[in-house]
């Protein structure tokens, strides 16, 4: 039922967001295959620790298939930040499972901020039915400390705040920009997302892209 | 990486007021995929600067003036950064996180990477890029435009004839190169491309990228003096404007738009669909806009000045609501406001004279405050008494622009002051200002 709650909760503030003025998509988007994505970097290393507990390289989550990247905190509840990038991964995630040429070639990743909180139990509670979901994978990560998670963010040209307890400890970072990363399957990020170009409708096209020029079915 | 103290609230992503929501804060200038927009009253003012034989360290520098009235160097220099060399300081830009600023020079092509977030009133230079004219065989970065986790970056000339034919890199955040996308020359819509470049502008809820057109290194290095003497070289300057599908990064449609379409700015008013910019030849001011039948088109909807005086318009700043625009014009010296409740028809309705010479011109998000520098570039800034070198502070009522305080950049040893970006002092965490935690985790 708190898995549920949660879900609830978290696209009940995505559909907030787009009451207070969302993203706007007045365009028709390019179709998948016509334009080429810019290979804008690789995606880091790192040391992650996945829902249930096992840990993992960081690439083990973003190499071998087209991977949607998004950093999250379980507890974020600006409409505008984490649940408007959740409920996009739940939107594409339906999309795509629809989508027969994407067939076990794409994988949504949610990595937490947090690695004091967003516990692999945390995670796995945020992320509800889908993160056992085998149709199209969402893995649900967290880290062992800000110390694993720094290097992922600095990877990522994150800018964030480490905060500190009140013995100067590091128990997790704030960010100030939504950001979503679209990675194909050599790990090179190929698109990044900020709130005004969350679109799901340009994000499926953009997947498509990649997946045509892995040489996928039309 | 910076260390916040503890704070018990829940975090949230302060996320950026992005173009197609409506835009809350800052200059009206900066790229929309912006974040840490600064709400209210700016801390500083950080002024690329062009260094000069004799003047001071003689070097390009960024200058950091304090810009809050309530503090005791209000209107002073608090830092300057030189950063050796002089080889045509011009334009600047933020990243997408507001964090660093990317200053380029059109002569030697360098670009260098500021970070003004960790502590703004003593920015840091962290990277210097210097192989835009190796990876692209462009020249002269001139416009800096946040992308997400990118920065787009606008040439104005080329290795090969040194001419206006030029095109748009792009970088990712960590400074290394990603793209290069030529200007078009081939004709698009029935409009021939010159290849030329200028701004950058975009539009993300159209998915449209705006660019406009100038000259190239030949005509800028070149002495004003002799420039306008040269007839050949007087016709190599740009004549259109550029729409490009930013997604597939695709020349949509050019538009014939003639005299050097400089800077160009989009309304930030919701629910409008229009794009400004002032042909600095010509003299005249331009809109972009679908028609009726949703085509594209650009249109001239005002003349500044008398054009045959040729004022040179330079740099413009359109208000927050998209119903002002301040327009500088160069040779004159005037700072003139527009009238832009009908952009199709807009009327100038005041003009100052600001300074001998005058070039650009940033506001605060609610207009009271209005910023202008004097340099246009080191071979076309005018001579002797005329060449005054100033940062000065306006207030602008609806009525009238009054001074506040000028800084003498000669008188200071510091160059030839030109483009200016705003910062604010770091916000608190996040965290602070967070509404309450959801009961999501129990």
């Amino acid at each position: 039922m708190r898995a549920i709650a949660t879900l609830a909760a978290v696209l009940s503030l995505g559909a907030a967001a787009h009451e207070l003025g969302g993203p706007v998509m007045d365009f028709v988007p390019p179709p998948p295959g016509s334009y080429v994505l810019q290979a804008i970097q690789r995606a880091p290393a790192g040391r992650v620790v996945d829902a249930f507990g096992r840990t993992a390289p960081l690439a083990a989550h973003v190499t071998g298939r087209i991977t949607l990247l998004s950093f999250v905190y379980t507890y974020c509840t600006d409409p505008t930040g984490c649940p408007l990038a959740y409920e996009a991964f739940v939107t594409l995630r339906e999309r795509i499972a629809r989508d027969k040429s994407l067939a076990g070639r794409v994988r949504l990743v949610s990595l937490s901020f947090d690695p004091t909180n967003d516990s692999p139990e945390a995670m796995r509670a945020y992320g509800g039915k889908f993160a056992t979901a085998t149709d199209v994978p969402w893995h649900f990560l967290t880290t062992r400390s800000v110390g694993d998670l720094s290097p992922i963010l600095d990877g990522f040209s994150l800018d964030v705040e480490v905060e500190l307890d009140e013995k100067g400890r590091e128990t997790r970072v704030i960010s100030y920009l939504l950001k979503v990363f679209l990675i194909d399957r050599r790990g090179v990020v190929r698109e990044i997302y900020t709130t005004a170009f969350l679109l799901p409708d340009m994000m499926m096209n953009d997947i498509r892209t990649l997946a045509l020029e892995e040489g996928a079915r039309p | 990486m910076k260390i916040a103290s503890y704070a018990r609230c829940a975090a949230a992503f302060a996320v950026s007021a992005a173009f197609a929501m409506p835009a809350l804060a800052d200059e009206t200038c900066n790229s929309p995929y912006m974040a840490r927009l600064i709400k209210g009253q700016e801390d500083y003012l950080h002024v690329w600067t062009l260094g000069m034989k004799g003047v001071g360290d003689e070097s390009d520098k960024l200058v950091t003036v304090d810009a809050n009235p309530k503090s005791s160097t209000f209107g002073k220099v608090i830092h300057s950064l030189s950063v050796g060399g002089r080889g045509e300081a011009h334009h600047m830009g933020f990243t997408d996180d507001r964090k660093y600023l990317w200053a380029g020079r059109l002569d030697d092509s360098k670009i260098f990477v500021f970070d003004v977030g960790t502590n703004p009133a003593k920015p840091k230079l962290v990277k210097t890029i210097t192989d835009l004219a190796k990876k692209t065989g462009y020249v002269g970065p001139h416009t800096f435009y946040a992308m997400p986790g990118r920065m787009l970056v606008q040439g104005l000339s080329n290795t090969k004839d040194h001419g206006g034919v030029t095109g748009l890199a792009t970088y990712n955040n960590k400074g290394e190169f990603v793209a290069k996308h030529d200007m078009p020359t081939a004709e698009v819509g029935g409009v021939k491309g010159d290849g030329y470049g200028y701004d950058i502008a975009i539009n993300p809820a159209k998915n449209a990228l705006l660019t406009s057109s100038f000259t190239g290194w030949n005509n800028y290095m070149m002495d004003m003096g002799k420039l306008i003497q040269d007839q050949e070289a007087m016709k190599r300057f740009g004549n259109t404007m550029v729409l490009w599908d930013l997604k597939a990064m695709k020349p949509q449609k050019i538009f014939s738009v003639p005299g050097a379409p400089l800077e160009i700015r989009w309304s930030l008013n919701p629910g409008d669909n229009w794009a400004v910019t002032a042909s600095a030849l010509t003299s005249k001011l331009w809109v972009v806009r679908p028609d009726g039948k949703g085509e594209w088109q650009a249109k001239e909807v005002a003349t500044i000045g008398d054009p045959s005086k040729i004022p040179l318009p330079v740099d413009i700043s359109i208000t927050a609501d998209g119903k002002g625009l301040w327009v500088n014009t160069f040779m004159d010296g005037k700072t003139r406001y527009f009238d832009f409740t009908n952009p199709d028809a807009p009327k100038q309705t005041y003009e100052k004279v600001t300074g001998s010479q005058v070039n650009m011109i940033s506001q605060s998000w609610d207009g009271k405050r209005v910023y202008i520098t004097s340099s246009l570039l080191a071979n076309w800034d005018k001579k002797g008494a005329d060449d005054q070198q100033f940062l000065a502070l306006y207030h602008w009522d609806g009525k009238e622009l009054a001074e506040q305080w000028r800084i003498d950049f000669y008188k200071e040893k510091l160059g030839r002051a030109h483009h200016m970006k705003f910062t604010a002092k770091p916000q608190k965490s996040a965290a602070a200002d967070a509404p309450a935690k959801l009961a999501l985790r129990q």
